[in-house]
């Protein structure tokens, strides 16, 4: 009845060369076959969800699905009522008359106009589907709403016949399915294999040779489950779970976006593992992260947990535009947030409805706008990250209280009146006033904190806060002259050539007299003295110039051309101001940092003396006042005329520059810094701050540009919550996701704790319980599950403990032929999974055989070994890794730096991923730079090395009995006799060579900064390196059976 | 086979390449992902990774492609596009009609006045191509390249630029174009990887940084992640053994890995054992053809001088000259980045610099490769993340997103002519507009590939370099 179309054949790939494929793949075809029809062979019956939703959803609702902008025919398919509804006569599914419907008509007919889907647009339906659908719509066209959208119920646990297979939930419903397939379960996993696969699941660790013999010889009924509770126990515990979590919520040590500068937010990793360690229940979890700021009284760790919204990346990147970034942020929000918490791809919803699923793009806007109240900006202009915290520990509090209070009594005798400081203040303002009068503009002079010559030349500060040049005279030389204005704001700065009687002729240089500056460059440092900014000079104008060198020369970027004075024959001092493109603000500790160049072929133009002064007043002129202009109109008036906030600040600005002060202001100045150099100790954590919300505006098609958008205010997906009668906060949001009528957290979460037990979800697509998502393998067991977590108080070690002592966790993962190609791809769980190992624990495993590994619980993140020159791309600032000495070294995989531009490429290469976005899962490759990180990364050539140290110190003297005991204390089992035989050989012939070339071997030994014990002879023990390289390589040793 | 057989292959075929790559799809996933070939004449081809989309043969013309990245954004206008009437304009207000409404970077809240031409341009060649004459090595091949003078973007500051041009898209974690060809057509290398990266930093303007991200396979498995190779170090990070390890001590040392690795398959009858053991014949084979390619010694003295380069400097004509080595040697995507490009200030001076930099050993690839006969199936790209304002920011420009310029040669385009106009001050593109998704559009046909048809399912979607937009511009085409 169907047609034949050319649509059977694969969409983009020939026959020939999917039969390659197929080939290659080393399976057998029917297994294929029956992998795939596995779901529809269970029973004969059509199901809409299991069945045909996929189908309607992938095929017909781009054109008849949720979006209202691309529907075509005023037709929704997604919708029982419409797709059911009478048209004029007809019906798309008629109920009562199928084999009258439209829809079969539509997918039937032969005619090019009438066919559904349309040909050439959107994909055609497979005869299969056709089937499907005609099988559907004939027997009633019964719909079910989507599974993952209704909420979950605990449905009877099935009865088994097999009594081995009752142990708890888990076992009931996936034996209940094996025993209607008729498959029987493998055997359970040798004890060695099972206590190796409980460690690395649950702690990202392997077991010790302790652990395994203990484990191996305890006869209790209940051995495994007692392990089990001692890992949920154990420290890390949290530190395994922290890693699929922390993929999930973008965690890294760097803002991500251009210079991708650090920032601190690994406190919120340590919040996470401490969260798992401590079983902190997921609801509460949950609103820690989204709103721990606002729940009353938050303490510390919750705001710490806050820095949840914080962690998407963020820009320092000049000319980025706050409104542009705070868009993109916004919606980085709702796609991590949705897919975090939701198992929902939201994100689609940014520019139109959602093609597959009911959310609306005025969902995804109503969705942001829950974050809408975060103090954030959009462009981080000198790469400072807030709001931010401290969190100090207690000896630094402390400290830090002294210190704050020292300054503030330094501070108060700043303020306090005495007869002396009125006094002084009468005739400061007298001077300033006659200042005025005479027209003598001042600018202030700034004593340079730091000079350099590149060449050598000696720079001297002069009383006047001159510099003078003596010693090295070079025909060219460029001067650094570092600053620290103490205003608030620098609106340019005024360049001075001072004659001495010194210089040739007592001009202006010791070349003559004259001098040529070809670069006048202003940085703008950070606290630490890295340039973080260029300052854009916007004009320069000079009293004088000569001929052809005008000032504007000093400031075009040509290296030759400059300004000059002519000062061989015009002896005088000379004046050149540069203005700022817009006024600098300076943050505390910030510096600036002036370059004089004089690269021009003029030999030995240098200035020989100088006085740079700063200003802080629009347009300043080379004649200008040098106090702030409201400072200079205070003081033209009198006492009287002045208003009382005036006066205030005319007297504390008169303070802040009295030498009448000076004592006392050294003083508070060297509190300050030794405040200041407490306070850069004292860890800081980027958190979560309400303020009063932005409006939030549907962005039309995304555009941030276009303001045409309806305002929206926070409100949950219109399909899953009725509207709320009141105004939400991001604490709702918090409450409603961990709500008992919302039917996705829980599944959502459930279903990826199952694969990381069994390798795979009970509904595959981890990232998308929705349309386009998988209908769950189990799905009654997936709710169970969902229900079994939010009954117990959303008690994540139950649910954990639940999965793991199941008998389906115990199975081998060995699989017969007879299930490999019955079930293929292991969704019936009659066997475990084996599976790599995630690129953290990887390095754990070879650290701890080494046991090399340094157990301590959170801190800052750590560097390992990188290659070098691995940062060459990054600038603003640009960096130089240095790989951390001592025990940093040697920490866990979770607490590696993670730089999002340039993640380490041994992490990389085993897939870590970059988190930039949200990740849900993992890639699993296996690749040739994973070959190569295995073998020449520094950090496993050491690892190799210490455990060869280990290897020798080991009791057995024969070669072969210390062979047998490495491999058994690395990989958890005794070797065969070929295995042991390989490895032997391998010693034997390394041991000779490395006999015959001392120098090799112990360069080999050099690898790695940790200290070698001594005791061993150099080609021994280079040769057992050799052993410990091939055991660290197994495929073994980085997988899970 | 009955269609129901084809079908149930069909849904397989897209879980092999899903991300889930446990049980089955692992397995499958393990045979059928190796990127490079593995050991042995008697395993070749067959093991390689065949590309997950048949291209067609009629229409395929490039095998390859050398994206000369430009990174920082050229000036258009002192680069391919000249503009007499903004050299009239010169110092006067940019009219507000240009600008309006539209987004800029640094020029944010100023004045806004044009800045004229800074370098003269030229006609070159036969097909009489209007070059800046900072350029003049290129115009001795203006005869074989295609200049577009239409391109625009959406993104205007560098690092998410970067990213939309390489994927179609700003928001971070979708593959980037040379993953895409890499994942779709396979690659023909043997030893090397499909897509190459090469980074070079210039003296013109500010160093941009680059992100890692900008060659990476985002959702697609990450075996087509862009390898970047360094012309300093370890040219693949962990390409060299340790000290004191020889080559024939790693030879001991992987036989003996791969036989305990075959001792294991023995038992637990995992294909991942399997693939693991080509991977590690694979690893080992790099430590030799890596430096190999990397070594210039032999190319002869006359290929040196075409390029400018002595070779192992890691500067932009030594990483042109090893472009055209992993084009013999098969990689599909060969990406170069120069960072030079961003000239905010004195524009004039920088862009001498910059061209300086790359006109010799961008002109000399097209020379070598077509010398070779390898041109015709080679495209070559030369352009960058975004164009610069015709207004001036001071003695430079600002980035600039609605009209630019980039030009191609090779591979099925059609040298010699020149695509699109921007208005007469070189603010937007007005004549035939070609967008970055056209320009994805494009490449793609010209491997005989529709740019719809490439997708891949990632979050219960099927994504496309080109999401939902991108022409093939048919006019360029040879």
């Amino acid at each position: 009845m169907f047609r034949a179309r050319s649509s059977f054949e694969p969409e983009f790939v020939p026959m020939s060369d999917l039969s390659r494929i197929l080939l290659q793949g080393a399976m057998p075809l029917t297994a294929f076959v029956l992998g795939a029809s596995l779901q529809v062979k269970a029973d004969a019956e059509i199901r809409f969800n299991r069945d045909i939703r996929s189908i309607l959803s992938n095929k017909c609702y781009t054109c008849h699905g949720p979006d209202k902008n691309s529907r075509e025919g005023d037709l929704r398919l997604d919708v029982e009522s419409l797709a059911k509804a009478d048209r004029g006569g007809y019906f798309v599914i008629d109920s009562v008359h199928p084999a009258k419907s439209e829809l079969l008509a539509r997918i039937t007919t032969e005619d090019e106009d009438d066919v559904m889907p349309p040909h050439g647009e959107g994909k055609a339906l497979t005869s299969q589907e056709v089937a499907l659908l005609t099988k559907w719509v004939e027997s009633g066209a019964e719909w079910e709403g989507h599974w993952a959208y209704l909420p979950p119920v605990k449905a009877p646990v099935p009865e088994v016949e097999n009594p081995d297979w009752r142990r708890n939930a888990v076992d009931r419903f996936i034996g209940a399915r094996l025993e209607s397939e008729g498959l029987q379960p493998s055997d359970p996993a040798d004890r060695r294999t099972l206590i190796r696969r409980i460690f690395l699941d649950l702690t990202g660790l392997p077991p010790s040779a302790d652990d395994v013999a203990r484990f191996e010889n305890d006869r209790d009924r209940f051995a495994f489950d007692h392990v089990v509770d001692r890992l949920l126990a154990s420290p890390h515990f949290g530190e395994r779970m922290a890693v699929n979590w922390l993929d999930l919520v973008r965690y890294a040590d760097t803002v991500g976006y251009h210079g991708d500068q650090d920032y601190s937010v690994w406190p919120y990793r340590d919040y996470v593992i401490q969260a798992f360690n401590q079983n902190l229940s997921f609801d509460q979890f949950t609103r820690e992260q989204l709103a721990g700021d606002l729940l009353q009284g938050a303490n510390r760790d919750q705001k710490v947990a806050s820095g949840y919204n914080r962690l998407h990346m963020i820009t320092a990147e000049g000319g980025a535009q706050d409104k542009e970034y705070l868009a993109k942020y916004a919606a980085d929000r709702v796609r991590t947030t949705s897919s975090v918490w939701l198992g929902s791809t939201m994100g689609c919803a940014e520019c139109h409805d959602h093609k597959f699923d009911p959310f609306t793009t005025k969902d995804f806007y109503s969705f942001a706008a829950f974050f809408s109240d975060l103090k954030e900006r959009g462009f981080y202009g000198g790469n400072r990250w807030e709001p931010q915290i401290p969190l100090p520990t207690e000896t630094q509090e402390t400290r830090m209280e002294a210190l704050t209070r020292q300054v503030a009594s330094l501070e108060a005798s700043l303020t306090t009146s005495t007869e002396l400081l009125v006094n002084g203040q009468f005739d400061w303002e007298a001077q300033l006033r006659a200042a005025e009068e005479n027209g003598e503009l001042l600018w202030e002079p700034i004593r340079p904190l730091g000079l350099q010559s590149t060449e050598g030349a000696s720079l001297r500060v002069l009383a006047d806060r001159s510099v003078l040049v003596t010693g090295a005279n070079p025909e060219k030389d460029t001067y650094y002259v570092k600053l620290a204005p103490e205003r608030e704001q620098v609106t340019g700065i005024r360049l001075e050539a001072l004659t001495h009687p010194s210089l040739d002729k007592e001009s202006l240089s010791r070349g003559g007299g004259n001098f040529v500056l070809t670069d006048f460059k202003v940085d703008r440092l950070d606290s630490n003295g890295e340039v973080t900014d260029t300052v854009t000079i916007a004009s320069a104008k000079a009293d004088f110039s000569q001929g052809g060198f005008g000032v504007s020369k000093a400031i075009d970027g040509n290296k030759s051309s400059g300004w000059a004075v002519d000062g061989s024959k015009k002896i005088a001092d000379r004046r050149a101001v540069f203005t700022f493109g817009s006024p600098l603000d300076l943050a505390e500790g910030e510096t600036i940092r002036v370059t004089l160049a004089h690269q021009s072929d003029h030999k030995r133009h240098n200035l020989g003396r100088f006085r740079l002064s700063v200003i802080s007043i629009e347009k300043p002129g080379i004649e200008e006042t040098g106090v702030p202009s409201d400072i200079y109109r205070a003081v033209l008036k009198s006492f009287e005329e002045r208003s009382e906030k005036e006066q205030t600040r005319l007297t504390s600005f008169f303070r802040g520059q009295t030498p009448l002060l000076d004592d006392t202001r050294v003083q508070l100045a060297s509190t300050k810094a030794s405040r200041d150099r407490l306070k850069k100790e004292i860890p800081t954590m980027l958190v979560s701050q309400s303020v009063k919300p932005r409006q939030m505006r549907v962005l039309p098609r995304g555009n941030w540009l276009d303001e045409s958008g309806d305002v929206v205010a926070a409100s949950f997906p219109g399909f899953l919550a009725s509207k709320a009668e009141k105004e939400l906060s991001r604490l709702d949001l918090a409450d409603w996701m961990v709500s008992a009528s919302n039917p996705l957290t829980a599944r959502t979460f459930v279903n990826r704790l199952w694969k990381q037990f069994y390798g795979t979800g009970l509904s595959k697509v981890l990232d998308d319980v929705g349309s386009q998502g998988e209908w769950p393998t189990h799905p009654e067991l997936l709710d169970w599950l969902a229900v079994e977590f939010m009954e117990s108080g959303w008690d994540v070690k139950h649910l954990v403990k639940t999965l793991v002592t199941s008998q389906t966790y115990r199975q081998s993962s060995v699989a017969s032929d007879y299930l490999k190609e019955k079930d293929p791809f292991n969704r019936l769980y009659a066997r475990q999974t084996a599976f790599r190992l995630d690129a953290e624990v990887v390095r754990d495993v070879a650290l701890s055989v080494s046991e090399l590994r340094v157990d301590q619980l959170g801190g800052p993140s750590v560097k390992p070994y990188q290659p070098a020159g691995y940062y060459a791309q990054l600038n603003f600032p640009t960096r130089t890794y240095q790989a951390d000495k001592g025990a940093s070294q040697y920490r866990r995989g979770v607490y590696t730096h993670w730089q999002r531009t340039f993640l380490h490429p041994s992490m990389k290469a085993f897939d870590a991923p970059s988190r930039e976005e949200c990740t849900a899962e993992r890639s699993r490759s296996n690749t040739p730079l994973q070959s190569l990180a295995l073998l020449n990364d520094p950090s496993y050539v050491e690892a190799a090395r210490v455990f060869a140290e280990r290897i020798m110190s080991c009791d057995g003297e024969a070669i072969g009995a210390q062979v047998r005991w490495a491999f058994t204390e690395a990989v958890c089992r005794k070797p065969s006799t070929r295995e042991v035989k390989i490895l032997t050989e391998l010693y034997q012939e390394s041991a000779e060579r490395f006999a015959d070339d001392k120098e090799a071997a112990e360069a080999l030994l050099g690898v790695g900064g940790a200290p070698a014990s001594g005791d061993c002879e150099p080609a021994e023990l280079a040769a057992w390196t050799m052993v410990s390289r091939a055991i660290l390589n197994l495929h073994e040793l980085i997988t899970r059976y | 086979m009955n269609p129901l057989d084809i079908l149930a292959m069909r849904q397989n075929r897209r879980s092999f390449l899903s991300r889930s790559t446990v049980g089955l799809g692992s397995l499958a996933l393990a045979s059928v992902l190796k990127p490079w070939q593995s050991q042995g004449a008697n395993l070749a081809a067959s093991t390689q990774w065949p590309g997950a989309i048949q291209a067609i043969p009629q229409l395929q013309k490039a095998k390859r492609v050398i994206y000369l990245c430009m990174a920082g954004g050229p000036s258009h206008l002192e680069t391919l596009d000249y503009k007499p009437k903004l050299a009239e304009m010169d110092g006067k207000p940019m009219p507000e009609s240009f600008t309006e409404g539209q987004p800029i970077a640094q020029l944010q809240g100023q004045k806004l006045k044009c800045l004229g031409p800074q370098h003269e341009f030229q006609t070159f060649g036969q097909s009489g191509q209007q070059i800046a004459n900072v350029f003049p090595k290129i115009g001795e091949i203006s005869d074989e390249i295609c200049i577009v003078r239409s391109f625009h973007t959406e993104q205007i500051n560098h690092d998410p630029a970067h990213t939309f041009l390489n994927t179609g898209t700003s928001i971070s974690g979708r593959p980037s174009m040379g993953s895409w060809l890499w994942y779709g057509l396979g690659s023909e290398s043997e030893n090397l990887p499909g897509f190459v990266v090469l980074t070079s930093l210039g003296k013109g303007g500010q160093g941009q940084p680059i992100s890692s991200r900008q060659w990476h396979s985002g959702f697609l498995p990450s075996n087509f992640q862009g390898v970047q190779f360094h012309a300093s170090g370890d040219p693949v990070h962990y390409v060299k053994r340790p000290p004191g390890v020889s080559q024939n001590d790693q030879r001991r040392l992987v036989n003996a890995v791969n036989a305990l690795n075959r001792e294991l398959d023995s038992v637990v009858d995992d294909s991942e054992i399997s693939t693991r053991i080509t991977q590690n014949e694979m690893a080992f084979r790099m430590q030799t053809s890596v430096p190999e390619l990397m070594d210039v010694r032999n190319e002869p003295q006359h290929i040196l001088d075409l390029y400018g380069t002595e070779g192992g400097d890691g500067s932009f004509a030594s990483n042109c000259l090893l472009a055209r080595r992993l084009a013999e040697r098969g990689s599909r995507f060969i990406h170069l980045y120069h960072r030079s490009w961003d000239h905010h200030g004195n524009i004039k001076n920088n862009m001498r610099t910059s061209a300086k930099e790359v006109d010799q050993a961008s002109a000399a690839l097209i020379t070598d490769l077509k010398q070779r006969g390898m041109l015709d199936d080679t495209l070559v790209i030369w352009g960058g993340e975004f164009g610069r304002t015709p207004m001036a920011q001071g003695s430079g420009r600002d980035h600039h997103i609605r009209g630019f310029s980039l030009w191609m040669a090779g591979g099925g385009i059609k040298g010699g002519t020149s695509y699109g106009e921007t208005d007469d001050l070189g603010y937007k593109a007005v004549v035939d507009p070609f967008h970055v998704h056209d320009l994805h559009a494009t490449m793609l046909h010209l491997f005989g590939v529709n740019h719809k048809e490439l997708t891949y399912r990632f979050q219960g979607r099927d994504f496309r370099l080109t999401d939902v937009h991108g022409n093939v511009v048919k006019r360029i085409l040879a």
